[in-house]
Formats: structure tokens, C-alpha cells, sequence
């Protein structure tokens, strides 16, 4: 259909054509296709030629339809410039051919409109039936069925309505594939190595992420991943980035964002492409899209929302100095924690010595009364005892006592074992008593 | 990441060690632990400046840093 449009409007560019000569020999004038001065002019350059034919003029020189619909597209075409144009939009439907056809009225009139299936990328969402539009528009003609239409190339609903709609819309989409769930939300890491920032680079975000991390943390390194971030082509290029980023998995954490620009600006970090790829990234995310007030769907799918790309490097980057002194605290606490350790170990050591010591002592005590006793006892019963009284031992020098005569004979060295002493003797003469004198002990000898 | 798996480590030694049953050879090695952390922690928070550069992907996939506006 648009190439059709196309063909008939260079046609009517050109000279003229032989099938048809006048009708399209001078289109700026196209307004006045009758005009008889045109005529009259002809005839008085050629006099000799027959007054030819008026085209529409009797029914010998009847006009086909389309050349009638042609015209009138290209008389329309030319007076009208696009226009803004309001009203309320009836029987919307949305064509296989991907094209838009709608309605719009006001309360006397109406005019058929036509969204191209390519023009449709500038607008946020299809419209509704009865919503108020203002819709801009070149007026033309739909030749094949000689109706006057409106081709719409850009939209705006009252209330910013075609954008919440899409947002609306977009928004349930992610809901229902649990994409919104708080549960969702991943912590970021306390103190990342590299942070990644997908934004534009020649923006105002991108400075002001650097000067936040470098004076927070210095030593984090940030890397950049550029996309545009507004305008054709910046959902794809973010998606693009993003993805990047994730396949690249060398960064802690990712920052996606803007700083503040118009609603249309701002448009890419609601396109659900991009939401998507927020929510999938493998790296936690932190979204940073405008001011304060702007919130959009890359802001509900990242682990966290930064009102600005300020707060998203304050959120990506703990202050160094502060984890400097909160380190230090801790390994106060783990020093302490050791001494209090050691310290009540060395108490217990201490005081398990000394009743070491007490047990030991008294039993040393103890033993040393038992063995008193036992010492008296022997003693009391040693034969040594009996030395003590006068009398002596006699005893070979091997140590065997010498108890009878017997065992004595003359020239024997033994010794005396006395109570202070020993006194080696010889023997001179051995005496045995007769064995009735000895005895009770053995009465039957 | 590591950093704060340290700090995390460290914590869990600190409250190990004040509980009364622990053995003096088990302190004792959870110490040592605990100021290995530290020293590791502590050198995650450096000064040195990090460098800002580019992501860029080749063809075949491999990825390389650029420098900024480079």
C-alpha cells in the first residue's frame, strides 16, 4: 500500500504522460485542473489544432474513477500540511497487516485515521476506543476505496494516557512472570572490585558515577558500557549492553542508568526488552534512570532503585574510610576476644596448679606418717633389734649367719656383729655341748 | 565478594572465641584465622586509584578494557 502511494505521487511529478496529458501536466496547479485560460492559451498557441476535449467535460471525455481519486489524493496532499488534530477515537483495530485503523470524532464529524505498521514505533501503546488523541496527520486519500483518511505518524492521548497505558501494560507483563517480586532482590556485594556502568558515556551520569565512587572508594575499578540511552535504537543498544556485561561476569555489580531528561528520553528504560534484560542479568543491578520523581520498569526489576546515578554509586560503593574503622573495630574485638581467652585459661592453669600442689602435698603428707609407722613396726621387729640389748651376731663372711657350733672349726674367719659395729675374729676351738644339756626344744633326740 | 566473606569469617571467629568450652589449640588456630582475615581485608580496602575503561567485545567473543574515549 505505501509503495502504491509512493508510485502515484512521483507519478504526478512527472511530465505528462501520454494516456493522460493534461490531468498531470502541471500538479502546483493541480487546484484549478479546469481552468479554461488553460485552454484558451492552447488554442491561441495552435490555432490549426481542433479544440480538444475537456477531460470530464461531457461524457465523451468521462474521467476513470481512479484518475479522479488520484487527483483528489494529490490535491489534498498539497494543500494540507501535517496537522495536529483532536478527537475521540472509535472502532480502533489493530489489522493483520500489523497497520492501525481508527475513527476520530468529535461531535459532528469524524475522519477515518491509518497508523503505519512502521510509524507505530514512536508510540507508546495502541490507543483506545474513547480516549481523547492528538494525533498529528497528513490528509490524503485512500484511492482504492476513494476515502479521505488521515495517516497518524505520532500520537498523544489526554493525561498522558498512551504512556501509562503502555507502562500499564508492560508492567502486568513483568508481574505475571514474577519479574517484580521483592523476593526477587539480590544483595549487592559490600565492597565490589569492579562496578559496571551501562550508560551513555559522553553523559552526565557517567561523570557524576565516577566522581561518587572515586571519592567513596578510589580503588574500585569502573568500567564502562556504552549504549545510547534515548532516542532510536537505545533499547536495543542497552539490551545489547547489558548482556554484555553478563556474559562478560567480571563485574560485582552493574549500574544501568540516565540522568534526568524529557519523558520521551527517559522512554527506553521502560521498554520491556530492556526491563528483561535487567531482570536476567547474573550480576546484581542497581537503576538509576533520571530524577527522583521518574520510576520506570528497569527501576522495579533492578535488586535496587537509585533515585539518581549519584545515589547508584553511593548504593554500588561503601565509604573506604569508614570500612577502614570498622575493620579496625573488629579486629579490636578479635584481639580481645583472645586475650579474655587466654587469660581465663591461664586462671584455670593457675588455679588447677595449685590444687595440684595441695593434693600432692598432702598426699607426700600422708605417705611420709605411713611410712613412720611402717618404719617403727620393722624395726621393732628386726633381729638387728636384739643388738641394741648386748648380745651379737655371728656371721660368715659370705653373710650367712653362724647359729651353730657346727658350723665353726678351728682358723674360721667370721665376723661379730655388735650393736656398733663388727669385729672380725678367727676361731680357736670348737666345743659342742652334749645334747642332753640343750634342749627342751628336742625332747625325742 | 571475598571481602566480605572475610568480614563475615571474622565475626563467627570473634563469637567462637568468646564461648567458654572452646579448646586453647582450637583459639589458638581460629586466632591466627582471624588475623589472616584481617590483613587480607584490610589490603581489599587500598588506596590505589582503579582505572575507568571500556567494555568491548571482539567478534569472537572474547572481551578486552579500552581506555576511556579511546
Amino acid at each position: 500500500m505505501t509503495s502504491r502511494r509512493r508510485t502515484a505521487a512521483s507519478r504526478a511529478k512527472r511530465a505528462p504522460s501520454a494516456a493522460e496529458p493534461d490531468l498531470f501536466a502541471d500538479p502546483a496547479a493541480g487546484a484549478a485542473p479546469y481552468d479554461r485560460r488553460h485552454d484558451e492559451r492552447a488554442a491561441d498557441a495552435s490555432p490549426a489544432l481542433d479544440t480538444p476535449l475537456i477531460p470530464g467535460e461531457s461524457p465523451a471525455s468521462a474521467v476513470p474513477v481512479t484518475t479522479l481519486t488520484r487527483i483528489a489524493k494529490d490535491v489534498l496532499e498539497g494543500a494540507f500540511m501535517p496537522l495536529w488534530i483532536r478527537g475521540e477515537v472509535s472502532d480502533f483495530k489493530k489489522h493483520r497487516n500489523g497497520h492501525w485503523y481508527f475513527c476520530l470524532r468529535d461531535e459532528a464529524s469524524q475522519v477515518r485515521c491509518v497508523v503505519w505498521s512502521r510509524d507505530q514505533r514512536r508510540i507508546p501503546a495502541a490507543p483506545d476506543d474513547g480516549m481523547q488523541l492528538s494525533v498529528l496527520g497528513q490528509l490524503t486519500v485512500y484511492t482504492a476505496r476513494g476515502d479521505m483518511q488521515l495517516v497518524v505518524t505520532a500520537m498523544e492521548a489526554a493525561g498522558d494516557g498512551l504512556w501509562r497505558k503502555a507502562l500499564e501494560e508492560t508492567r502486568a507483563r513483568l508481574q505475571r512472570d514474577g519479574l517484580l517480586a521483592p523476593e526477587r532482590k539480590r544483595r549487592l556485594p559490600l565492597l565490589p572490585r569492579r562496578v559496571a556502568v551501562v550508560t551513555s558515556p559522553s553523559g552526565a551520569a557517567l561523570h557524576d558515577i565516577i566522581s561518587v565512587i572515586r571519592r567513596r572508594a578510589p580503588s574500585v575499578e569502573i568500567i564502562v558500557v556504552a549504549a545510547k540511552v534515548q532516542g532510536d535504537g537505545a533499547p536495543e543498544e542497552l539490551v545489547d549492553a547489558i548482556e554484555r556485561v553478563d556474559r562478560w561476569r567480571e563485574a560485582d555489580t552493574v549500574i544501568i542508568g540516565r540522568g534526568g531528561g524529557a519523558r520521551e528520553d527517559l522512554w527506553a528504560f521502560n521498554d520491556e526488552r530492556v526491563a528483561r534484560a535487567v531482570a536476567a542479568c547474573g550480576t546484581p543491578t542497581i537503576s538509576a534512570v533520571g530524577h527522583e520523581v521518574d520510576v520506570t520498569l528497569c527501576d522495579l526489576v533492578a535488586d535496587v532503585r537509585a533515585a539518581t546515578p549519584s545515589a547508584a554509586a553511593e548504593a554500588a560503593v561503601p565509604v573506604l574510610a569508614d570500612l577502614r574503622a570498622s575493620l579496625a573495630g573488629l579486629g579490636d574485638m578479635l584481639v580481645s576476644a583472645m586475650q579474655r581467652r587466654t587469660s581465663s585459661e591461664r586462671m584455670r592453669v593457675a588455679n588447677e596448679g595449685r590444687m595440684l600442689q595441695r593434693v600432692a602435698a598432702h598426699m607426700v603428707e600422708r605417705r611420709r606418717t605411713q611410712l613412720e609407722a611402717i618404719g617403727a613396726q620393722l624395726h621393732a621387729l628386726s633381729p638387728l633389734a636384739v643388738l641394741g640389748r648386748g648380745y651379737a651376731v655371728a656371721r660368715a663372711l659370705d653373710g650367712a649367719t653362724l647359729q651353730r657350733a657346727a658350723q665353726f672349726r678351728a682358723g674360721l674367719a667370721f665376723d661379730l656383729i655388735l650393736r656398733d659395729g663388727t669385729v672380725r675374729a678367727t676361731v680357736d676351738d670348737v666345743t659342742p655341748d652334749a645334747p642332753d644339756v640343750r634342749a627342751p626344744r628336742d625332747p625325742s633326740a | 565478594m571475598s571481602y566480605e566473606t572475610d568480614l563475615l569469617r571474622i565475626e563467627s571467629i570473634i563469637e567462637e572465641l568468646e564461648r567458654d568450652d572452646l579448646e586453647l589449640d582450637r583459639a589458638l588456630a581460629l586466632f591466627q584465622e582471624g588475623v589472616e582475615r584481617l590483613r587480607t581485608a584490610t589490603a581489599a580496602l587500598s588506596d590505589v586509584e582503579g582505572q575507568v575503561r571500556m567494555l568491548v567485545e571482539n567478534a569472537a567473543g572474547g572481551f578486552s578494557l579500552a581506555e576511556l574515549g579511546g
